[in-house]
């Protein structure tokens, strides 16, 4: 059994967890916060035969709108600490003002390889464009409001840049790129 | 036998390999399928076929349901917001004569008085009367001239009543109609 796949597999369920767990949290949250009122609606329709229903369309967007908020923040938070981690432990490698900053700042033992690979990266970072591009259907449907989209689209181009720039240093450690070390 | 034993794993890995691709897949794609029916959404959909709803007003609205001769189809549903219900059914073709059936069993478990209003029609005029009836009161909702009225039954607190619906007519009808009735919890 290709171990590739294992490990992929093992690394996807947590941001598959996360990304339900934080829409159904954040809609009991906004709900239980603000005091709307919401009823179960039971119609069959997609996977799940049950489906949150509220009287007033500004209650649905509202609750929309930040629950998808929490769900890229709770994806986001775990994905740019993985993405920045190795970005700023690689270059520290290319670069000694990066390794001087990271003294001052006494932020050394946080800066290691442990426990963050290009493959978790990638897949988190996956999770997050996807559910961006959620919200940002959503905001064109009108079912979130504008500045949910915009934040969204703005988490999705940093997502899919961080990503970009760990695989450029991922491929720089198999061919070096030897006009910047001369 | 040792030879035999790998060569038994080294299969079962490899067939395994195209199911562990689906399953990796499938996490990818079930919380998007989840987090799309998790959508909120407003009360403009309906509810399907409910034979009883309990309503944020605090009133249970039953459907009694059961078999007729002439009445079928019965269906209460959900819309256009969380106190408003629609009653459908069918009402099949009949000789000259009265004909009722009890539909609706409607419960104010509030400490308040609740008025609910229903307004019903059929979609074609056979020139029956249609009534509501609950307790010795009818409540006329059309009648063989096709003029429809807007009933408003009150419910004092903890009340139960049944609803029954009447249709009276001087002559025969030969084919079935549509009946549909709005219900309307008032705040």
């Amino acid at each position: 059994m290709s171990k590739l796949l294992k490990r992929a597999l093992k690394i996807a369920i947590w941001p598959a967890i996360v990304m339900i767990a934080a829409k159904i949290l954040g809609i009991l949250g906004i709900n239980a916060l603000y005091g709307l009122d919401y009823y179960i609606d039971n119609q069959i329709q997609g996977i799940y035969s049950v489906q949150i229903c509220y009287s007033e369309p500004s209650s649905a967007i509202l609750v929309n709108s930040l629950s998808d908020i929490i769900m890229i923040t709770a994806l986001a938070l775990p994905t740019f600490y993985f993405t920045s981690k190795t970005l700023l432990y690689q270059t520290s490698f290319q670069n000694p003002r990066t390794i001087v900053k990271i003294t001052e700042l006494n932020i050394l033992k946080w800066i290691t390889k442990k426990g963050t690979t290009f493959l978790q990266i990638f897949i988190w970072s996956s999770f997050l464009i996807t559910s961006s591009a959620i919200t940002v259907a959503h905001s064109i449907q009108g079912n979130a409001y504008n500045w949910v989209g915009i934040t969204a689209i703005i988490v999705g181009i940093l997502t899919i840049w961080g990503t970009i720039k760990t695989y450029q240093l991922e491929t720089d450690k198999i061919y070096p790129r030897e006009n910047i070390y001369y | 036998m040792a030879i035999q034993s790998f060569k038994t794993k080294k299969i079962l890995s490899k067939l395994s390999e195209p199911l562990l691709i689906v399953v990796l897949i499938l996490v990818f794609v079930i919380p998007v399928i989840s987090v799309l029916n998790l959508t909120p959404t407003t009360g403009t959909i309906k509810k399907s076929d409910v034979l009883g709803t309990s309503t944020q007003s605090g009133c249970t609205i039953d459907l009694i349901g059961g078999q007729h001769k002439i009445f079928s189809s019965e269906k209460l549903t959900q819309a256009e917001g969380i106190n408003t219900f629609e009653y459908t059914l069918t009402i099949g073709k009949r000789a000259a004569g009265t004909y009722s059936k009890p539909i609706l069993r409607i419960k104010n478990k509030t400490d308040q008085p609740k008025t609910i209003t229903f307004d019903g029609q059929t979609t074609t005029n056979t020139k029956s009367d249609i009534f509501l009836l609950s307790g010795n009161k009818s409540y006329i909702l059309q009648n063989n001239l096709g003029v429809t009225h807007t009933e408003k039954i009150v419910f004092n607190p903890g009340e139960e009543k049944i609803i029954f619906l009447s249709v009276v007519n001087s002559s025969g009808v030969q084919f079935s109609e549509n009946f549909k009735m709005t219900i309307q919890i008032e705040q």
